[in-house]
């Protein structure tokens, strides 16, 4: 039993659960009603109107009410919302007992001392039945959940059923009477004493030999349970006619007081004074658990509606509790979990598949019926589970796992033990903790121990810790330990942990308690913790790093720096096991796999500011939709201001953000929408930080600042503006302004003149003196009637000269004070121009259906198949000596793999892996007519290179030598074949895009090496099926005609076209490269090249032909244009100045050793590996495309292919 | 008791020994342990010296000269170690002769046996072994170097049944599985992971043993991640340089670098040799063929 909550006060009497909420009311013997939180454990509200002992209290199913009845006769209507007694109903003339709600009708029953059971109508609050009959106190009655029964128990010894449908009927609205009904109006049946049809009591229980405390129907079955100071809890059956007595559960040693059924499983539970809560199971009658408490007998028991909860008041309080954990036993190993269902069997669950598979095991056996199993351990290596009960203080099974999931098998071979935790620790070992002993025992599969710990006193729990490592837990403290070693690596004080979960990499785990998570390293090192309120259920971790955890309604994720938040809540309690992207896998508390959608998108933005991974930050703010207040501050709070500026839309925000980080730009764009004064005067001082004078003027413009703006024009030297500020101030008539500008500009007239206007004349008069302008001050004399004698002047110093600017700073900013681009900033900056330039390099080529190959002779694959093997026989003389050997010798060496690829293969590549090159050389020029093989010696020994490892062994030994297989599933050693590097597929996805790219960007001999490197990587190479076979023809094919393509234009290249004759030969060169079959967009490359060349050499209709054949193959506009241009000139006077040997007309093969044309028709040889033409005269001579095989030379043909490797 | 067992106090060292973390077993502080396991204890010490190629001071080490048998053996190894093989296994035959009882001499003088392609020598000398998993191992070894997995496979078994804890056991078990395959290769794969990732056993041995079988799995990316993990580690561990340069021909890559790396630190791997030897057998072999025109 595990209890949740509990709570100390006076005796409680009456508990009801809320039906949806955490809560719980209690009625206690002190006249106070409490309404508790029992999942936070605080008291919500106390009422108080009650005079004496509460005894009966229910919730209502769907109002905010509750009921209540106590000892002063009343029973009281409450709202709990708004915390008052709505209304009392009296009638009562005794203790009031039990309340209840009808589930569904406005009613109320009521049990009381006064004998009586009565059923009160809330709504209109009126007494609407009175059942008389039982001698004695009624202790309790109770609506059954669906009918229209009542069922009572009282002290004289019975229970009573009651039918209460006449009631309903009487109430219920009014509804045409069919001439039946309206017989049985007119006869009641059965009244009883006081003519009341009412209710009428159908059965009398007896057999309880003292007064009943207590009696409750079964939710579904017709069954009463009922208990009494007898000290016994019996089960009653009833049907329609008769009701009786089934069993009765013994083991109260002193007056039971309240049993129910559990709601959900075959149980019974009953509480007595005896101080214990007992369970029993429903069909068995046998005591299954039972809970004694110290001191406080046990008053009243209640169910939770729904969930799988219990509550129990007593002579202190009331304690809420579960029977069973409802965490399902579970343990992950890559892409599977494996899972105990309620009915105990074992399953699994494919994330990759979302599938669930069939149950595998049963575990009906392990511990007792009714208690599900705690943990489990899964080992991959041995296809094994441990499995933990708590039953029997306590214990495991070791159970292998049948190979396919065929039902639910019970296990034949268990290994059992006694242990609270058992755990693998290794592929072959696992660890068993038994609190009695305080001992830790490491076992082997057999189930004997090799070797026993002593764990740190106190420990409570043993968890995997890493390979060959233990985790202990102790209340106060986690220690790491090697087993190997017998050693403790480290400890860590963390208080209270329950639950370990590791890390996908075993780099970092978490260490769960109740409310709080502990990130820690594998080395026991604490990387963060965090605290919540409401209780910690599982975690899991996502492969980047991220911990996802549950608490009891919310999925919340916590960075390894401690940084959380919330990511769903959750309509029930719930348990990670898994995340895969948008997915979190959990259990259910009924075993269930379930998936979560999640969006993680904050907590992976997060992740990626913290490893400042700026590609991915940018990815996210591209593709999803991250806004939110939160997101904002937390990037403000982190320091990435520059960051929260990409999410903000409100322009407030946004010009903040961009003060904060210094981008003037945005914060300029923003001021502009927000057009405040206030916002101007911080741009300002922002921008003149920055030393951006521009924005500055502008800002002081917008607010009108003349004074200041004078002096940014002075202190930038723009005169221009400066005079125009004179004009404004002159405009304005604000003579401060006009004389500070006059000042500034140096303007002595002008100040004279606004001395004379503020008929200021001294000052004029000695402006005009001091600057030497003795005119003017003469005729200011004049004007005011004074002779210059008159007036006492001070002695003049040298007027004030303005310097004048000598640069003209006011024309741009001043150097601006480094504007601190992130490197996101950078990132966001810096990803345009990647985009640019994956659009100049955007024309990839789509492989397209490469067009058929020239012509072939036809292979004759029985008689290839013959001389493949032939072959072998002839020059395997050495190794079937070898052979005789290896049969004969009982001891001595043996022959090593490598000798049987070789005897196991006709095919090259593979004798080239055994190192047997000499025979693989053989075979090439049987098959292809290989040669010259110096070309080949990389690929031979790159090949040979990549056959074997090594692995170290004894020290002093040289390395143990094994062959790396590509039949990685064979054992048989007649069929073991060696891996080959470089496959088709890497070539066709790498090497061949590398020779198009080669050929897209102009780098013909790297092309040229790249496609011959092609051929000799596929000339030494194996294949899987034929349809291979045929791809690596094409790849062959396609070689040829770029190597071919390629050499003919840096043929052209190597020429001078000095002389005409060169001239000639370059244009036919030009022509040939349109030859070959290359890729449409490669072709007109060549096309292009060659239309041009003519074009420039007046072979008018040679690039006419060129053009039209671009024309027709489509593609690049830019390319059309060009033909379209060069093709509308030509057509005026398409005639060639110099004539070439180009017939664009005719079918023509391009010879590969002169670069001449073989019309179709003349004599020609072909090479037997490429298949390129020559003339006649280059037979025997080695092939220029391939520089490895001899033309002309007879051969069998190409084998990559045995279809009875496969 | 035997001291090397789950309980005796040369437990750690001995693993340590033979999981290749060298360096601790010459930090092993051997003061602590009672004096009958002090010289099994100093011949891990010196054997780690001579693994670390330190074998002049295990040559130099005062006690190597007295009249033991164990310290004979070892300087037997620390000659042949040195490149004196000659006197090598003139000592290590000597010792075979006189001692064939001996634990210690029977693995050391054997591993010198065997070095210089003595295996029929060698294996004699082993099978007088009475429980010796050292000396098992050594045979599976042998017999794996001959091409005899059969042998090689009953030999584990055999052992299994008494030694089944064993360290040696294990390993010796995944070697042969390497050369088995198919699903032996998963089981080796689970032994060396284990012991890659176990602190107390975690070195470039078991990390080169765990690539090794990802490699023989298929599971290049995987091999790859823990070579290039080790190799930034143990940047001169020749076996972790060796495979990556089969890795990496493997996965299509450069290993020039590698192949110079390897060159440094140990010219006479068997990887360069080989090559070097087949370079030459290609050119001659290639030398028998040619065009009928020259060109």
């Amino acid at each position: 039993m595990l209890t949740k909550f509990e709570s100390k006060s006076s005796r409680a009497k009456g508990i009801a659960f809320h039906p949806k909420r955490p809560w719980i009311l209690v009625s206690l013997h002190s006249s106070t009603i409490q309404l508790w939180d029992y999942r936070m454990g605080t008291l919500i509200d106390r009422f108080e109107e009650h005079d004496g002992p509460v005894r009966g209290v229910d919730f209502h199913p769907t109002q905010p009410l509750f009921v209540s009845g106590g000892d002063d006769y009343k029973i009281k209507v409450w709202n709990y919302q708004t915390r008052r007694c709505l209304f009392t109903l009296n009638g009562h003339l005794d203790y009031v007992r039990t309340v209840f709600f009808h589930p569904e009708l406005p009613w109320i029953l009521s049990a009381s001392d006064d004998q009586t059971i009565r059923i009160w109508n809330w709504q209109n609050r009126s007494l609407i039945c009175t059942m008389t009959g039982h001698n004695h106190y009624v202790m309790c009655a109770q609506f059954h959940p669906t009918e229209d029964l009542i069922a009572s128990a009282s002290l004289d010894q019975s229970v009573r059923i009651w039918d209460i449908s006449g009631l309903r009927k009487k109430h219920s609205a009014p509804t045409s009477i069919s001439f039946e009904d309206q017989m049985a109006r007119a006869n009641p049946n059965q009244a009883d004493m006081f003519g009341n049809t009412d209710a009428v009591v159908k059965f009398v229980l007896e057999g309880h030999d003292r007064g009943v405390n207590w009696v409750s129907f079964h939710p579904t079955l017709p069954l009463l349970v009922s208990a009494g100071d007898d000290r016994l809890v019996k089960l009653w059956r009833m049907s329609d006619t008769k009701a009786w007595e089934v069993d009765t559960c013994r083991g109260h040693f002193q007056n039971a007081s309240a049993a129910l059924f559990h709601p959900h499983q075959d149980l019974i539970l009953s509480v007595g004074e005896d101080k214990t809560i007992r369970a029993w199971d429903l069909n068995k009658r046998t005591s299954v658990q039972s809970f004694k408490r110290d001191l406080d007998r046990f008053w009243v028991i209640a169910a939770h509606p729904e969930m799988n909860l219990f509550a129990a008041g007593h002579d202190t309080g009331v304690m809420v509790f579960k029977l069973e954990r409802e965490r399902p036993a579970s343990a992950i190993y890559q892409n599977q979990l494996f899972y105990i269902t309620k009915d105990k069997h074992v399953k699994s669950y494919d994330f990759a598949k979302n599938v669930e598979s069939p149950p595998m095991l049963s575990l009906r056996k392990l511990g007792s019926p009714w208690v599900p199993p705690r943990t489990l351990s899964y080992n991959p290596a041995e296809r094994a589970i441990l499995v933990t009960s708590p039953a029997d203080n306590g214990t495991y099974e070791l159970i292998h796992l049948p190979r396919d999931a065929t039902g639910a098998v019970e296990p034949t071979d268990v290994k059992r033990g006694q242990a609270t935790s058992a755990v693998f620790v290794a592929r072959n070992r696992f660890a068993v903790f038994n609190p009695s002993s305080q001992q830790v025992d490491i076992k082997d599969l057999s189930n004997s121990t090799t070797k026993t710990i002593k764990p740190p006193a106190g420990t409570t729990d043993i968890y995997f810790g890493g390979t060959g490592c233990l985790l202990f837990i102790t209340p106060t403290h986690v220690a790491l330990f090697d087993i190997q070693q017998k050693k403790q690596l480290a400890e860590l004080a963390v208080s209270g942990v329950k639950y370990v979960v590791w890390s996908n990499d075993g780099l970092y785990c978490a260490l769960l308690s109740k409310h709080n998570v502990t990130i820690v390293t594998k080395t026991l090192e604490q990387v963060s913790t965090l605290h919540e309120t409401i209780r910690i259920k599982s975690a899991t971790w996502d492969d980047a790093g991220v911990l996802l955890y549950s608490t009891l309604n919310h999925v919340k994720y916590s960075l390894l720096n401690g940084d959380n938040g919330i990511i769903r809540t959750l309509d029930q309690t719930v348990y990670l096991v898994r995340v895969k992207g948008r997915s979190v896998y959990a259990l259910d508390r009924n075993a269930q796999p379930r998936i979560l959608e999640i969006d993680p998108t904050e907590y992976r933005f997060k992740l990626a500011l913290v490893k400042r991974n700026y590609d991915e930050m940018l990815q996210i703010i591209k593709t999803s939709s991250l806004v939110g207040q939160s997101i904002i501050s937390y990037l403000q709070k982190k320091g990435y201001p520059e960051i929260a500026l990409q999410f903000v839309q409100d322009p407030q925000t946004r010009f903040d953000l961009a003060l904060e980080c210094g981008n003037l730009e945005v914060a300029n764009e923003m001021a502009r929408e927000l057009e405040r004064p206030k916002i101007w005067s911080r741009l300002g001082a922002e921008a003149l930080a920055h030393g951006n004078h521009q924005i500055v003027e502008m800002t002081y413009q917008k607010q009108r600042n003349f004074d200041k703006l004078s002096f940014l024009y002075l202190s930038t030297g723009d005169e221009e503006k400066l005079a125009r500020m004179a004009k404004i101030a002159e405009h304005r008539g604000d003579f401060t302004s006009r004389f500070q500008n006059a000042i500034y500009r140096g303007d002595v007239e002008d100040r004279i003149q606004m001395f004379k206007e503020v008929d200021l004349y001294p000052l004029a008069y000695l402006t005009a003196k001091s600057h030497g302008l003795i005119e003017e001050a003469e005729s200011i004399l004049e004007a005011v009637g004074l002779t210059e004698d008159q007036i006492v002047l001070p002695t003049l110093e040298q007027p004030l000269k303005v310097p004048h600017p000598i640069v003209p700073t006011f024309q741009s900013n001043w150097p601006v004070k480094a504007a601190g681009h992130s490197s996101f900033e950078k990132a966001l900056l810096g990803e345009v121009g990647v985009d640019e330039e994956a659009g100049a390099d955007g024309f990839d080529i789509e492989e397209e259906e490469q067009e058929a190959a020239v012509a072939r002779e036809t292979l004759d694959e029985d008689e290839e198949e013959v001389s493949g093997w032939d072959m072998g026989d002839d020059v395997n003389v050495e190794e079937e000596v070898d052979f005789v050997n290896v049969e004969s010798a009982e001891a001595g060496a043996g022959s090593s793999e490598a000798d049987l690829w070789a005897r196991n293969s006709p095919l090259a590549a593979d004798h080239v892996a055994a190192g047997s090159f000499d025979t693989a050389m053989q075979l090439l020029n049987r098959q292809v007519g290989a040669v010259q093989f110096a070309p080949l010696k990389a690929r031979f020994l790159e090949v040979y290179k990549a056959s074997k490892t090594y692995l170290p062994a004894t020290a002093g030994l040289p390395p143990l030598v094994n062959y790396v297989r590509r039949t990685v599933d064979e054992t048989e050693l007649r069929k073991m074949l060696p891996i080959i590097p470089r496959d088709l597929e890497t070539v066709a996805s790498v090497d061949l895009q590398e020779g198009y790219a080669a050929m897209r960007s102009n780098k013909l001999e790297d092309g040229v090496a790249t496609f011959k490197r092609i051929l000799h990587t596929v000339l030494v190479n194996t294949v899987s099926s034929e349809a291979e076979v045929e791809e690596a023809k094409k790849i062959i094919a396609t070689a040829r005609e770029y190597i071919l393509a390629m050499s003919i234009e840096l043929e052209r290249r190597s020429l001078t076209t000095d002389s005409p004759d060169n001239l000639k030969r370059s244009l036919e060169l030009s022509a040939y490269f349109t030859i070959p079959k290359l890729e449409v967009a490669h072709r007109q490359l060549a096309l292009m090249a060659a239309m041009k060349l003519a074009f420039a050499n007046k072979n008018y209709g040679s690039a006419l032909s060129f053009a039209n054949r671009m024309l027709a193959n489509g593609g690049s506009a830019k390319l059309l244009e060009q033909a379209k241009k060069i093709k509308a000139q030509c057509e005026r006077n398409p005639q060639d100045q110099i004539d070439i040997d180009f017939d664009p007309f005719a079918e023509f093969d391009i010879c590969a050793a002169s670069y001449t044309p073989i019309y179709s028709g003349s004599p020609s040889v072909s090479d037997p590996f490429t298949g390129a033409k020559y003339h006649p005269q280059y037979k025997g001579s080695v092939d220029r495309i391939s520089d490895v095989t001899e033309i002309g030379a007879p051969a069998s043909g190409l084998r990559l292919f045995v279809p009875s490797q496969f | 008791m035997d001291p090397f067992s789950a309980e005796g106090e040369l437990l750690n060292i001995h693993s340590a020994f033979h999981s290749g973390q060298y360096q601790s077993v010459i930090d092993f502080d051997a003061s602590a342990l009672s004096p009958e396991n002090k010289l099994p204890a100093q011949v891990l010490r010196l054997r780690s010296q001579i693994a670390l190629g330190q074998f002049d001071e295990s040559l130099a080490e005062p006690s190597i000269e007295e009249d033991s048998p164990d310290l004979s053996a070892v300087r037997a190894l620390a000659l042949q170690s040195a490149g004196k093989t000659d006197a090598a296994l003139q000592l290590a035959q000597e010792l075979a002769e006189n001692y064939p009882e001996n634990n210690t001499v029977q693995v050391l003088a054997a591993t010198v046996l065997q070095a210089q392609d003595h295996s029929e020598e060698a294996l004699a000398l082993l099978s007088k072994h009475q429980g010796n998993l050292e000396a098992v191992s050594l045979i599976v070894q042998i017999h794996l170097q001959q091409n005899r997995t059969d042998l090689a496979l009953k030999e584990v078994q055999a052992a299994k049944r008494w030694g089944q804890d064993s360290l040696l056991v294990n390993v010796a078990e995944s070697w042969v599985g390497l050369r088995v395959g198919g699903e032996k290769y998963q089981s080796a794969f689970y032994v060396y992971e284990e012991l890659a990732s176990a602190p107390s056993t975690s070195a470039p041995l078991a990390i080169v043993g765990q690539a090794i079988a990802e490699v023989h799995l298929g599971r290049l990316p995987e091999a790859e991640a823990a070579l290039t993990a080790a190799l930034e580690k143990y940047p001169t561990d020749v076996e972790l340089i060796a495979n990556s340069i089969v890795l990496n021909v493997l996965a299509g890559k450069q290993t020039e670098e590698l192949e110079s790396r390897l060159q440094q630190v140990q010219p006479s791997h068997s990887l360069l040799t080989d090559i070097q030897e087949k370079s030459e057998f290609f050119d001659t072999a290639a030398a028998k063929f040619s065009a009928k025109v020259s060109t």
